[in-house]
């Protein structure tokens, strides 16, 4: 049994927080699709950090969403990889600015 | 402040400095690298609470496994880009965090208590159906991403 204290439980959640904004930063800025996958492997990192209160509500739970959460990484790896191979073979690059399309213009 | 929390500041000081190394580094396998850093230090936090199935899945998938073929494919393209970092975005990303960190200190009143850690053991037969279906849906996302992949032309 391990008791987790106030300040532990805040140094987690904080540290949890700034490696999300940092992630949050470095997917605004990213300018090609390799950086972009990294930023979102850090959000899952700060996600996999904020689960651990959960712990002690409900470890069940809790193992249930860290299983979740990497095959949702995981998921989203093969996902991402693709649209790299995919946009690599058609514009010949992995920049963002390369892709022409999209956006919320009718 | 006892020993415990000492090596998880420290650990989560050391964490948040490899996420700012993503964030500088202009290249690409060093950004990916700083990356699985990150998670091992992560790993390392939940090991201080002696969550050692948790310390596994982190070790191996996130790292062994997710960071690996991202070091792999950074690798690869392993090209010199200019950030766009626009200082625009600094400033509230700062005021984000400190309101956070104002509301995590203000807000934890009391302490927690891990009970139960034996249960990952039951997690087979308690959520069997959850793990047949994320298997399931793992795959089909795998074969429509081939699909996909060999789909397009060159």
């Amino acid at each position: 049994m391990i008791d987790v204290g106030v300040s532990q439980l805040s140094v987690i959640l904080t540290v949890s927080g700034a490696i999300l904004l940092i992630a949050y930063l470095t997917a605004v800025s990213s300018k090609d699709l390799i950086r972009l996958l990294i930023s979102l492997e850090l959000m899952f990192a700060a996600v996999f950090l904020a689960i651990l209160p959960l712990f002690s509500i409900n470890p069940s739970m809790a193992y249930a969403v860290a299983i979740v959460t990497a095959f949702t990484s995981s998921g989203e790896l093969l996902v991402l990889i693709t649209a790299i191979i995919m946009l690599d073979r058609r514009k010949r690059g992995i920049e963002v600015e390369k892709v022409a399309v999209g956006g919320d213009s009718i | 402040m006892n020993i415990e929390t000492l090596i998880i500041a420290v650990a989560g000081v050391f964490a948040v400095a490899s996420s700012i190394g993503v964030l500088l580094t202009k290249d690409n396998f060093y950004a990916a690298l700083y990356m699985s850093v990150t998670m091992l230090f992560v790993a390392a936090i939940y090991a201080a609470f002696n969550l050692q199935p948790v310390v596994v899945i982190v070790a191996l998938i996130f790292v062994g496994a997710v960071g690996i073929v991202t070091v792999a494919v950074a690798a690869t393209y392993r090209a010199r880009v200019s950030r766009q970092v626009s200082l625009f975005w600094t400033l509230p990303v700062i005021i984000v965090f400190g309101i956070l960190a104002y509301a995590y200190y203000g807000l934890a009143v009391e302490n927690l208590e891990i009970t139960n850690q034996g249960v990952f053991s039951a997690l087979p037969t308690d959520y069997f159906f959850v793990v047949v279906f994320l298997f399931s849906l793992v795959v089909v996302m795998m074969l429509s991403a081939v699909k996909l992949a060999r789909g397009v032309d060159l």
